[in-house]
């Protein structure tokens, strides 16, 4: 069991984890409210993916997380992501602007 | 495990994070399925016939499971609607700490610049001049 620490890595992992074998990896969302905590995990019983969050903004890329992969699991693990994910890379671009601005 | 419709399992899946707001936590599953039997699989990959896959969808508190499935044609609108209940019940995480501060700096220049507008700001003042 690994904790990823980045966003990215997580996403690019997890789909490279789904696409090796996808009827036999899942994406878990688990929700704790009383400790406000967000736990992603996907795994194939082989390899186990997590990342772990308490920040708002985590649950915007988890969204798209879970419309990439509402997107693999029905159309097909050679689907085209690029669609669904393409925005998200438009909005990391932007991101990545906004942190340099800030430093 | 109860096979619910589409729409049913969200309003189940609201009523548990309702429910788990004080104690506990939701566990919601995501898996690529074909809801067949192995062995029925292996049939109908023999004859060639083409294995229709849908998404699998799971919820659970820990002390009740429930569960649906989405086809390609209905994903879309489910996508859509899980979006929303997840958005109205994850609002334990924390913002991020730039908008506090802003936050915080524009309750400060509030009262300065329109006391009488901000009623219970006010209020809060008077009594906090009397104690």
């Amino acid at each position: 069991m690994v904790y990823v620490d980045s966003w990215d890595e997580f996403v690019e992992r997890s789909v490279q984890l789904f696409r090796a074998d996808p009827s036999a990896t899942r994406y878990v969302v688990k929700y704790r409210h009383c400790e406000g905590k967000l736990v992603l995990k996907v795994t194939d019983d082989r390899e186990c993916l997590k990342f772990k969050t308490d920040q708002a903004q985590d649950a915007k890329k988890m969204e798209k997380l879970n419309n990439i992969f509402f997107a693999l699991m029905t159309r097909g693990p050679d689907a085209d992501i690029s669609e669904v994910s393409g925005k998200e890379q438009a909005e990391q671009q932007q991101s990545k602007k906004g942190r340099g601005r800030r430093q | 495990m109860v096979v619910l419709q589409p729409d049913r399992f969200l309003s189940e899946l609201t009523s548990m994070y309702e429910r788990s707001t004080e104690k506990g936590s939701v566990w919601v599953t995501m898996k690529r399925s074909s809801l067949k039997a192995k062995a029925q699989l292996q049939k109908m990959e023999k004859k060639g016939k083409e294995i229709e896959y849908r998404c699998l969808i799971r919820a659970s508190d820990g002390k009740k499971s429930i569960s649906t499935s989405v086809s390609l044609k209905e994903y879309a609108k489910f996508q859509a609607s899980y979006a929303t209940v997840l958005k109205a019940h994850m609002h334990a995480l924390k913002k991020r700490e730039r908008k506090d501060r802003k936050k915080a700096a524009d309750a400060e220049k509030v009262p300065e610049t329109a006391p009488k507008k901000q009623k219970k700001k006010s209020s809060k003042k008077s009594s906090g001049s009397k104690s």
